[in-house]
């Protein structure tokens, strides 16, 4: 059993020192550099020495392996530095931003996740039917249409059009709201990002669900299980489903870890404030520390969320149990 | 009886409502900006526009651009300038207070034009460079000498640089990590949500009067197309981002919403690399200047809100416009051009070659996410292909589009590309220098020459652009370098696209066009104070 866990510790162990390496030198390889972002716009007016002034001022005037180990060095003590283009701790920014990406991203992929495998259920029990095709129909447009035509459609429709949901943003812009006030203007913000980001979502958790139960409904046991007079909706709930759910199971888990990664082109429409559009704009700013803050904890979630599913996978699947 | 009376009494509420200004004076102005700037104090904000006229709504420089950009004193009551240039003696208005209630002496402007120097920020450090001493007479009087006449010094530091606190600042060692936001300005900071808004309350106390917005909420919305649908939907009131020339009818027809159009200071260019060992030839500069129809891109891609651009890159609206120096393009002279310069089709591929054999085919650079500038590297790649020359549209991000046309920002790093579509900012148009800031050789005053042009004329005059110090001189120096950049072609202006605003008109509606600029500046929230 430890030597499990000390095999797999240092395999992660391996993706975490490569993540760390490969998040310090793919920034650093783009063309350009955050001049801008430390000096302001109208940088082509400094004279040599300023830029020098400012390049050792934000340490990027020391050779890249020094860089590298101040970098690896301030990791290890926690530290994730100071975003060049905001002034302010890398901490407090993704503090501020991570908990919007996870109520968005985590209660969308939850529901997308319910909705898809209940779908996909169904739409496999009854294989062949309209209401399988139709749904496979649905699921398809879903999968292919871009987000952000979606988002702009629903929008159009029912902020711009209906004004039933505010158009941007995760609450109301210079509003103090607390209390029950706060809960539903925050909840009015959210939906439409959150049914965009769901409808999109589904389709994958539908289509592994629907191939999972088709598979599944073909097994020995689900003809013993109906030979033996089983009635047909316990035979779908007790025996296909349960079964048909571990490949979904282990997709959410996965999944799971991806959340802090965002989801950028929604954030952008919404003007959602989330660690996706974050990443997207330090990516473009080269602002290096938030870019290495920003994948250092996408990074960690998704080790973690591995890990996670690691250990629970044997929970559900006791074809897999160890000892 | 009743009912006559009812319906006068309501009559006269319509009239009153409808012919009262929008005073705004108890009123919430929801404006959204595109992006974070920072904590809009000087060396935290972010962009040139708008994150630079936001902040000066918070903090003051000593003079402010009017309607025609001509500084009007501002902080300043009085002031005098020697006949030799070299030094000004200002003095400063009584009664001036921080947000926290301090005053605001002549100590904190000596205090602001030393910090800038020693705390490099890329747009001030350079512009108080001239300055020798500046010494304090009691706390309104101010005597700055300068080692040398400077042509901007009114609008570059006195009418750009914003004065700090110095009670705040002088401890200050890491400026870019310093958050306080204190100034003199007719808003405060009262709260910014990082990613999401900023909230600015009017000083009531400000030396020139009340604001006339209440509160100004500053919601970031990152997309244009969601933008544009908030402010027809109402739940914002204007935005920071010009209107797209096809939103401007149904923008217009919109009610409630008004749109305001002024000239645009921001100029779209055809920009070469002077170095490149083809492009270096002005008759095929000329001739490729002469292929491209500018005239019908204003009315292509601009809708024909724009204005074709100035063989002298000066605009037409500005005072320094020589409008002799004039520019039509002929596809006959291009084509007539490149036969003279020897560009001729010699191996029977389409495209013509150089006398030494070289094709004419360059990669023409343009920035992925501006789809005028695209569009327009798309035309212009047509018009050449017509008579002869290979353009291969290239789009990028930004920071790639820097690497290769202005590496670091810095002109004496050189370049490496053919051509690109490139553009430059409104203020850039104001400056007495831009013409030496555009073409100078040396790469320290030609800060912005990133085709790396060089010309004894231009430079010669450049540095006298510099330097002089009365209008007539500098209209007749400007005047004489526009007309060698005409026939030089170091680069082609393509056009300047007007600058369209639209605002619900309910909320606010004292906005004030800057020449040049736009609608989000100073005096559209408060009036000059009286003199």
């Amino acid at each position: 059993m430890w030597r499990f866990f000390a095999g797999k510790g240092a395999q992660y162990l391996l993706v975490v020192v490569l993540t760390v390496a490969m998040n310090f030198v793919l920034p650093r390889m783009m063309p350009g550099s955050p001049l801008v972002f430390l000096a302001g716009e109208d940088v082509g007016f400094l004279t040599p020495e300023q830029r020098a002034q400012l390049y050792a001022l934000y340490g990027l005037d020391q050779p890249q392996w020094r860089q590298f180990v101040t970098y690896v060095a301030n990791l290890a003590r926690g530290e994730l530095g100071y975003s060049f283009q905001r002034g302010r701790p890398i901490a407090a920014i993704i503090g501020e931003r991570l908990p919007w990406t996870l109520l968005l991203v985590g209660i969308a992929l939850i529901l997308a996740t319910l909705i898809g495998a209940a779908m996909g259920a169904l739409a496999a029990w009854r294989r062949g039917s309209t209401l399988d095709l139709g749904t496979l129909g649905v699921a398809m447009f879903f999968e292919s249409v871009p987000s952000f035509w979606l988002g702009m459609i629903l929008i159009a429709v029912f902020s711009a059009g209906l004004g039933w949901f505010p158009i941007f943003g995760a609450g109301t812009a210079g509003l103090s709201l607390t209390g029950w006030a706060l809960v539903v203007d925050r909840a009015r913000h959210l939906i439409l990002p959150l049914t965009t980001l769901t409808l999109i979502t589904i389709p994958g958790t539908f289509l592994i669900m629907r191939y999972s139960m088709l598979s599944v409904l073909g097994e020995r046991y689900i003809t013993t299980a109906r030979a033996k007079g089983i009635a047909e909706r316990f035979v779908l709930r007790r025996h296909a489903v349960r079964n048909a759910l571990l490949p979904v199971a282990t997709v959410f888990m996965l999944n799971l870890g991806f959340i802090v990664g965002g989801a950028t082109v929604i954030e952008t429409v919404f003007s959602y404030p989330g660690i996706g559009r974050l990443l997207y704009e330090a990516v473009l700013n080269r602002d290096y520390p938030v870019i290495q803050g920003t994948f250092f904890i996408i990074t960690i979630s998704v080790i973690v969320a591995n890990i996670a599913s690691d250990l629970l996978y044997p929970l559900i699947d006791p074809r897999v149990r160890r000892g | 009886m009743m009912r006559t009376i009812i319906r006068t009494l309501i009559g006269l509420a319509l009239v009153l409502a409808v012919a009262l200004p929008s005073s705004g004076q108890g009123t919430t102005l929801r404006m959204a900006i595109t992006r974070d700037e920072g904590s809009l104090n000087p060396y935290t904000y972010q962009s040139g526009y708008p994150g630079w006229n936001l902040m000066t709504l918070v903090y003051d420089p000593l003079f402010v651009a009017d309607a025609d950009n001509i500084p009007q004193p501002w902080l300043v009551q009085r002031y005098t300038v020697s006949p030799d240039g070299k030094t000004w003696t200002l003095t400063l208005r009584a009664n001036l207070k921080w947000h926290d209630g301090r005053a605001l002496t002549a100590d904190d402007v000596k205090f602001t034009y030393e910090y800038v120097r020693r705390y490099a920020h890329s747009r001030w450090t350079s512009q108080v460079r001239s300055i020798e001493s500046i010494e304090t007479s009691g706390p309104s009087t101010l005597t700055i000498r300068l080692s040398a006449p400077s042509s901007g010094f009114l609008a570059q530091p006195l009418t750009d640089l914003p004065i700090l606190p110095r009670h705040i600042w002088e401890s200050v060692t890491e400026p870019r990590r310093f958050n306080d936001v204190i100034g003199s300005g007719p808003y405060r900071v009262a709260e910014i949500k990082d990613g999401q808004f900023y909230r600015l309350v009017a000083n009531d106390g400000y030396f020139a009067g009340r604001p006339k917005v209440r509160e100004l909420v500053l919601p970031i919305v990152r997309d244009a197309t969601v933008t544009f649908t908030a402010l027809k939907a109402g739940e914002i009131d204007t935005t920071v981002r010009a209107l797209a020339p096809e939103l401007v009818s149904e923008f217009d027809r919109a009610p409630g919403i008004k749109v305001v159009r002024g000239a645009g200071y921001a100029s779209t260019i055809l920009q070469f690399n002077a170095e490149h060992p083809v492009l270096r030839d002005v008759k095929l500069r000329q001739a490729i200047a002469n292929a491209i129809n500018t005239r019908l891109m204003v009315r292509l891609l601009l809708l024909g809100y724009g204005v074709v651009g100035s063989p002298g890159y000066i605009h037409p609206d500005s005072p320094f416009y020589n409008k002799e120096v004039t520019f039509t393009a002929s596809k006959s002279k291009a084509v007539q051009l490149l036969n003279e310069g020897g560009y001729v089709d010699r191996d029977n591929d389409g495209i013509r070659d150089a006398p030494n054999g070289t094709p004419l085919r360059f990669t023409l650079l343009t920035l992925a996410g501006n789809p005028i500038r695209i569009r327009a590297a798309d035309l212009i790649r047509t018009w050449l292909r017509d008579v002869g020359i290979d353009a291969r549209v290239v789009a990028q991000e930004d920071a790639s589009i820097i690497a290769q046309v202005w590496p670091d920002f810095d002109v004496c790093k050189g370049r490496r590309f053919d051509m690109a579509v490139f553009g430059w900012s409104a203020p850039v148009m104001n400056r007495v220098t831009v013409l030496r800031d555009l073409f100078h050789s040396d790469c320290r005053f030609g800060t912005i020459n990133i085709g790396g042009y060089k010309h004894p004329d231009l430079d010669r005059l450049g540095i006298e652009s510099g330097t002089a110090v009365a209008l007539e001189v500098q209209k007749k120096v400007l005047f004489e370098m526009q007309r060698t950049v005409a026939a030089e072609v170091p680069i082609h202006v393509l056009f300047y696209q007007d600058g369209i605003y639209a605002y619900r008109t309910d909320k606010h509606s004292a906005w004030v066009y800057q020449k040049g600029q736009g609608i989000v500046n100073k005096l559209s929230f408060i009036d000059p104070p009286k003199r």
